[in-house]
């Protein structure tokens, strides 16, 4: 088919065009700084494997389970990715004049998700492979080839249940926002007011400021009540504020993660008007911050009622919070059109701050403070100059 | 086109060098507008209208040169800066999500006016847009979109106005109505507007000066003498942009 192609040309363009885009200097910094960053990264991720290299290799679970599971979810996740990335470019507005009927656009996403699944597949079978000689596992490479398979198998999954569903009839712009306004206010009116107002609304693409139910917003919803159920009950059981406290802290984050969304920030209507990035940011922080702050109110109480001698923990816990959303929020305003990317990177870096941590102590917070201070200058720039 | 700058300049723009991943896109561009005028910004696609407005706008960083906006300089106080002009959107950068009465309601808060604030004439029943505005941009057509942009550019009566092919997609009537608000508000004596177009022909009878850029440089500008002249014979204008066009296509 003459057409498979086009997604994969279509992106490589995109690509190429993001480069051409950057100045020289840019792209050596990120060359050159993430060269050695990876570089350093590599080796002091050895330098660990070599230390643990008989714990791990004797870690039946690890091997029997976690192993594989993650290799399932980390697929699941690059396929839903990739493949929401080729039905995008595949239903783009502007090929909606060429004849191409939609199975024909689907089979050119499926070509192009598929495709670049391989050099991913490669790149898990090297680092399992690898990763298993350095701690001098039995038949590394065979471990490489299992890890590329269970990637493949997530990938597999969940780009097919992505690309089935029926993409053009549920993702075109005047189809997800077509509303049916009526006497009623929407329900943010009372909450998304003030200046700039209604940006919430848009950040979060709620048409005409209503929020329609969904089986994705109603899952959160019942998934993040349960959880500080659960943590609240256990901390009651137990008489300790750990369960609870723990539970406000994550749940808060992760509400604030899935709610902030900053791509009203590359907009015109802001960069144009008489409005500062503190301030656009700010705002667009505020209800997400209000969302965070109201789930982490009850299992904070509840490790209060728990263990009241402990009531440091969960004040603790609400400064972390505040903390972290604000380093999250720096994040997702650099990568402000692709919030999977910032949850994403934020994620890696307080991994990856936590693990040297460790190592060097609490040192290392100002290097992950230095870093949200550059995201967000370099943000701060991107709106002022593009 | 370059001028000594003075508090009455709405815009000062002297040796404007811009454009994308340090390649100048326009470059040496010196114009000033006072109060009333109305400058016609004509051109071939890639000729820098765009990215001239952009840079007039704070979309792009200045390689080089100044930005003065009602006597505030651009690079040095930009927020400030912006409160001196309107710009109308391009139709696609719209928030799809919000209804018409929401934009325009955050474009006003952002201004500090009310939603209806504009100079002297109510657009939005003169542009027709009473029965879209509660409905959600994404529902509009093209020229839907350009009008509540429009609409938008001109809340709080800001001192310059920028219409970047904003009045392309119009209907006759809208596009009508939107030249006799901006030549009503020029001859206010308070506002200035640049209107950059392909329709050549419209030129001289709604602008005041004219412009022609050509690879991202001024070729040729008109001052209101030559367009009043220009108007008086059909197709004069037209085709003296269509020669200077032709003479940079031949030099080039």
């Amino acid at each position: 088919m003459r057409h498979d192609r086009l997604v994969l040309t279509l992106l490589w363009r995109e690509v190429l065009a993001g480069l051409r885009s950057m100045r020289r200097r840019d792209l050596a910094w990120i060359a050159l700084g993430g060269g050695a960053l990876l570089t350093y990264a590599v080796a002091d991720i050895v330098i660990a494997l070599r230390g643990a290299a008989a714990a791990l290799r004797q870690a039946q679970m690890l091997w029997t389970l976690g192993l594989p599971v993650a290799l399932l979810c980390l697929g699941g996740l690059a396929g839903s990715a990739l493949a929401g990335l080729c039905l995008s470019r595949a239903y783009a507005p502007f090929l909606t004049a060429l004849p191409l009927s939609s199975g024909e656009r689907r089979r050119m996403a499926v070509v192009a998700a598929f495709v670049l699944a391989i050099p991913l597949a490669l790149v898990v079978a090297a680092a399992v492979g690898l990763g298993c000689a350095v701690i001098a596992k039995p038949l590394a490479p065979a471990w490489g080839f299992g890890a590329a398979i269970l990637f493949g198998i997530g990938f597999a999954l969940a780009a097919g249940w992505r690309l089935r569903r029926d993409y053009e009839s549920t993702n075109s712009e005047a189809a997800a926002l077509v509303v049916e306004t009526g006497a009623r206010r929407p329900l943010l009116h009372a909450f998304d007011r003030s200046t700039p107002a209604w940006l919430a609304s848009w950040a979060w693409g709620l048409p005409a400021g209503y929020v329609r139910p969904s089986w994705r917003l109603i899952g959160a919803s019942i998934l993040l009540g349960l959880a500080a159920s659960l943590a609240a009950a256990a901390s009651f059981i137990h008489a300790s504020a750990v369960p609870a406290a723990m539970a406000a802290l994550t749940g808060g984050l992760a509400v604030f993660m899935l709610s902030a969304r900053f791509h009203p920030l590359g907009s015109p209507v802001l960069r144009t008007a008489p409005l500062g990035f503190a301030r656009a940011w700010l705002r667009l922080v505020r209800l997400p911050l209000q969302l965070s702050v109201a789930f982490f109110l009850l299992p904070a109480g509840a490790a209060m009622a728990a263990e009241p001698s402990a009531w440091a923990m969960p004040l603790a816990s609400g400064f972390w919070l505040l903390a972290l959303n604000g380093a999250y929020a720096v994040f997702a305003a650099y990568f402000m059109t692709a919030p999977f990317v910032a949850a994403l990177s934020f994620l890696s870096a307080i991994a990856y701050t936590s693990y040297e941590s460790l190592e060097y102590g609490r040192t290392v917070l100002i290097g992950f403070a230095a870093l949200v201070l550059f995201l967000w200058h370099r943000a701060q720039q991107r709106y002022r100059h593009g | 086109m370059a001028s000594s700058s003075d508090l009455a300049d709405i815009l000062a723009v002297r040796g404007l060098v811009a454009g994308y991943g340090g390649r100048p896109v326009a470059s040496g561009i010196g114009m000033t507008l006072k109060p009333g005028d109305i400058l016609g910004l004509l051109g071939a696609n890639g000729s820098g209208k765009s990215t001239l407005l952009k840079a007039i706008t704070g979309q792009i960083r200045l390689e080089g040169g100044s930005v003065t906006i009602d006597g505030v300089d651009l690079a040095g106080a930009p927020e400030r800066a912006k409160v001196g002009f309107g710009l109308a959107i391009d139709p696609p950068d719209l928030p799809a999500a919000l209804t018409g009465r929401q934009y325009l309601q955050l474009v006003a808060s952002i201004r500090g006016c009310v939603e209806d604030d504009w100079p002297g004439v109510d657009i939005a029943g003169r542009l027709g847009l009473r029965r879209w505005i509660e409905r959600p941009i994404a529902e509009y057509s093209l020229g839907t979109r350009a009008k509540i942009a429009i609409a938008a550019a001109l809340l709080g009566a800001p001192p310059l106005l920028i219409f970047d092919e904003s009045l392309n997609g119009l209907d006759p009537l809208a596009a009508f109505e939107v030249k006799r608000i901006i030549r009503a508000l020029a001859l206010s004596g308070r506002h200035a507007a640049i209107i950059s177009t392909h329709v050549v022909e419209a030129v001289p009878g709604l602008c005041t000066r004219a412009v022609l850029l050509a690879d991202g440089r001024i070729a040729r500008d008109w001052d209101a003498r030559q367009l009043a002249e220009a108007n008086r014979t059909p197709g004069a204008f037209e085709a003296d942009v269509m020669r200077a066009l032709e003479a940079q296509a031949a030099e080039a």
